[in-house]
């Protein structure tokens, strides 16, 4: 085992809501606990995914790795330095070293900005590069990486001038411009076409062995995420549920929630296309200002016990393998599903009707 | 990069042209611009900039003249205003030694045609040394009258004789005899316009309701030197015209066209001057509130009400009765007023901007606030920019014009707003001289709207809202 490039330990963003006067006064503070300690560890040179429904607080993760945002509480180490509340130099150098890849490849790029301009950016921000000349190189150099080439004839352009693919590429490469060692890819392929898709991340696997990245891919996407990540985290209302290698979580998993995910996945495959599914899960994710007690999944699991909301909430805990789960029913959800599987029957929907 | 800069310019270029008003506007500045290059060649004073307020620099030009082309659309005529040189001259030597005396003869025959009398005659004698005088007007019928005097230092001098002022008696004395008994008893011998009775026939009513008889009339000027060294400099005979020039001249003799064209500088000086400084604080004060939001966007906020509310015209009073009113004072104080009016535009534009991903990409990769402001913000808002500083050109030159009316302004310049005051103050509107207050007001006019069209073209061609396309 290498040593953890990243670790976050009990990570926690919570966003003051806007009072009025009268509830100043009386002290009255309410807060949306978007992030609500988190803690996992990433070594150097794994692709690590985040997954979640939206407004589950995965971007807001990536964030804080980013230290776009402060971080309420918990730490933060990146190779072993702890970069929780550091300012100005120490900064600067956790900017160079971790990078960010933005949802939207058409708004992350200034439209009055050439490809020229956006790349030469973050070498003009850190001073990077003795004059011109050498940082013109390097852009060609990353360019040519990202597989914008001729370069000549996207330094020129603006961003609008490019398909979504070839932006991202750009973007990708803005990234890479100040040889990063952690890069957070927030939905990197989520507003591209389904075609040019895996081709994105092909190259971003591809970089990341030739160059020796860690990525953190963020995602709402279970079907990228499986191909793409080896270890992955799944989040619900700011916390982890679920972690482990990829392969594992996502076939074997033990999480209601996990498996209400995979299971809202459509696959495009003939006789299963025009099916609606049973999805094994009910209501609406609630407010993240009003957090469930117990265990936080707890109104929308379908095998949901008193004890899960009289008792405090599962702690994640491992199962054997690097998978970890926080569910204080998953041995009997484990037999039950194993049965399932040799009997074929629909767990989710037997439970359903057993509670109603 | 330079290339697509050029593009950008060249779209804009071609959207601009499809705008009528605005191409009007540009033309009109363009006019504007070249009165400025040209004004020493324009203007007739070339120091009229300087000397506005130099009532020795405009003594020989006449007083309320009407702007020339008057003539182009009356039957009567004004008299126009002209020079007569000496038409003979004699000189007599007596004496020798200290006692030298030596006596010149002249003669300014002068022909009056018809129409209106000229506004004044004025006798300009340049002698250098002691000498004595006499001049002599000499009507066609005959009737003469004159005046004596004499300069007694040394040294060069210039002596002015004005009909107006200092013969006014002169021509009452040889007229009134002609004159109704009745009425030259109880008429006030400095209550009669010389000039139309110097130009009349002598019968009764010369005084009052006067028959102005054309002909030659001739100034005769008698002119004793004494000493060896005292000589004649310059004789002239000036006829001060009711017409003059372009735009004619106010009751201080001054020329007004060369007036206006004065103020063309300083009406674009300050205009332009108050609007860039204004705009370039309004547009980063509201892209830096937008951007930092929070408390930094709640206290901007607060300072930018104080001084929306705070009013301009009371503060511009006091502060010209602390500080000597200067234009340049005026310009500093109309930017701190002025400043707020893009401001809120430029906030929510910035707001609305921040959001962009971009933004949070390039503090991503580590850039400053400044950084994000003057790269990513400040670019985007030039436009806006450009169009607010057309927009707000004419307020400043209006603001400058009205506190020059109420006699708070720069007295050391000429502006459009100092010529206004001066009209108004000596009653010009009433006594019906419109050549003195329209021009200058129009040219106010004219100007703001120069801006305003090329603002309201700008803003059409920037503000999708405005597309009519």
């Amino acid at each position: 085992m290498s040593e953890p490039i990243l670790v976050a330990e009990n990570l926690t963003k919570w966003f003051p809501v806007k009072r009025s006067v009268g509830q100043v006064l009386r002290g009255n503070r309410t807060w949306v606990r978007a992030v609500d300690g988190v803690s996992f560890s990433i070594e150097k040179g794994e692709i690590f995914g985040l997954v979640g429904e939206s407004g589950c607080g995965k971007t807001t993760t990536g964030k804080l790795i980013m230290k776009l945002l402060e971080i309420t509480d918990g730490r933060l180490y990146v190779s072993g330095e702890d970069v929780t509340h550091v300012r100005g130099r120490a900064l600067e150098k956790h900017r160079r070293a971790v990078q960010m890849i933005f949802q939207d490849p058409y708004s992350s790029m200034n439209p009055r900005f050439t490809i020229r301009d956006v790349l030469m950016e973050p070498l003009e921000i850190h001073k990077v590069g003795k004059d011109m000349k050498e940082r013109e190189a390097w852009v060609r150099e990353i360019l040519n990486e990202v597989k914008l080439s001729p370069p000549e004839e996207f330094l020129v352009r603006h961003p609008h001038m490019l398909s979504g693919g070839q932006r991202q590429r750009a973007a990708t490469a803005r990234t890479l411009m100040l040889n990063p060692s952690v890069i957070v890819a927030d939905e990197p392929v989520s507003m591209i076409d389904l075609s040019t898709r895996a081709e994105i991340l092909h190259m971003m696997r591809q970089l990341q062995r030739e160059l020796g990245l860690t990525y953190i891919y963020v995602t709402h996407d279970l079907s990228t995420a499986r191909y793409f990540t080896d270890r992955l985290a799944v989040m619900y209302l700011g916390k982890i549920i679920e972690m482990g290698p990829s392969g594992t979580v996502i076939d074997r998993c033990l999480h209601p929630y996990t498996q209400a995910l995979i299971g809202a996945v459509c696959e495009p495959v003939s006789g299963k296309v025009n099916q609606v599914k049973d999805v094994p899960i009910k209501g609406e994710i609630p407010a993240a200002t009003n957090i469930p007690p117990g265990c936080r999944f707890h109104p929308r699991c379908l095998y949901a016990i008193p004890e899960c909301w009289e008792e405090v909430e599962p702690k994640l805990v491992d199962i054997g393998g690097g998978h970890m789960v926080a569910c204080r029913r998953h041995e009997e959800i484990e037999r039950v599903g194993a049965a399932a599987r040799t009997s074929e029957a629909s767990l989710g929907i037997r439970r359903a009707t057993r509670i109603s | 990069m330079k290339g697509a800069r050029f593009d950008q310019l060249r779209t804009f270029w071609a959207e601009f042209r499809r705008v009528k008003s605005g191409l009007v506007g540009l033309a009109l500045l363009g006019v504007f611009i070249l009165i400025v290059l040209l004004a020493p060649w324009l203007s007739p004073y070339s120091q009229a900039d300087k000397r506005w307020r130099d009532m020795t620099y405009w003594i020989d030009s006449p007083r309320d003249a009407r702007p020339l082309w008057v003539n182009w659309f009356t039957s009567r005529k004004y008299t126009e205003t002209q020079t007569i040189n000496a038409a003979s001259s004699k000189e007599t030597i007596t004496g020798s030694g200290s006692s030298t005396m030596r006596i010149e003869e002249m003669e300014f025959p002068y022909q009056y045609k018809a129409g209106y009398p000229p506004n004044d005659i004025m006798i300009k004698l340049g002698v250098t040394g002691r000498s004595s005088y006499e001049v002599l007007i000499v009507r066609p019928d005959g009737k003469q009258m004159s005046y004596r005097g004499s300069t007694t230092i040394e040294g060069a001098q210039v002596v002015r004789l004005s009909v107006v002022e200092t013969l006014a008696s002169r021509v009452y004395a040889a007229l009134a005899p002609s004159e109704d008994p009745a009425f030259a008893a109880q008429k006030d011998p400095t209550q009669i316009d010389p000039m139309s009775a110097l130009f009349a026939k002598a019968q009764p009513g010369v005084f009052t309701n006067p028959v102005n008889v054309p002909g030659t009339y001739t100034v005769k000027v008698k002119l004793a030197l004494i000493g060896p060294d005292a000589k004649l400099d310059t004789s002239q005979v000036l006829v001060m015209g009711g017409v003059s020039g372009i735009l004619g001249t106010d009751d201080g003799k001054r020329d007004l066209w060369s007036g206006v064209v004065a103020g063309t500088k300083w009406a674009l000086l300050l205009g332009l001057l108050t609007s860039l400084i204004s705009v370039a604080v309004g547009v980063i004060y509201g892209v830096a509130s937008g951007y930092f939001g929070g408390w930094i966007d709640a206290l901007m906020n607060r300072i930018y009400e104080v001084f929306t509310s705070i009013p301009l015209l009371p503060i511009l009073i006091v502060m010209s009765a602390v500080f000597k009113p200067s234009i340049w004072i005026m310009i500093l104080v109309m930017c701190v007023f002025f400043w707020t009016g893009p401001v809120k535009t430029v906030r929510s534009i910035a707001l609305q901007i921040k959001e962009n991903a971009y933004i949070e990409a390039a503090r991503g990769l580590g850039a400053s606030h400044g950084r994000i402001l003057f790269r990513h913000l400040v670019p985007q808002l030039l436009p806006f920019a450009f169009a607010s500083m057309a927009l707000s050109v004419p307020g400043a030159i209006v603001t400058e014009s009205s506190l020059s009316l109420i006699g708070l302004g720069d007295a050391t310049v000429v502006t459009w707003g100092q010529i206004l005051r001066d009209a108004f103050g000596s009653g010009a509107v009433l006594k019906g001289v419109w050549w003195w207050v329209v021009p200058p007001g129009l040219a106010i006019a004219v100007m703001g709207m120069t801006f305003a069209f090329i603002g309201f073209a700008m803003d059409t061609i920037l503000n999708p809202r405005l597309k009519t396309r």
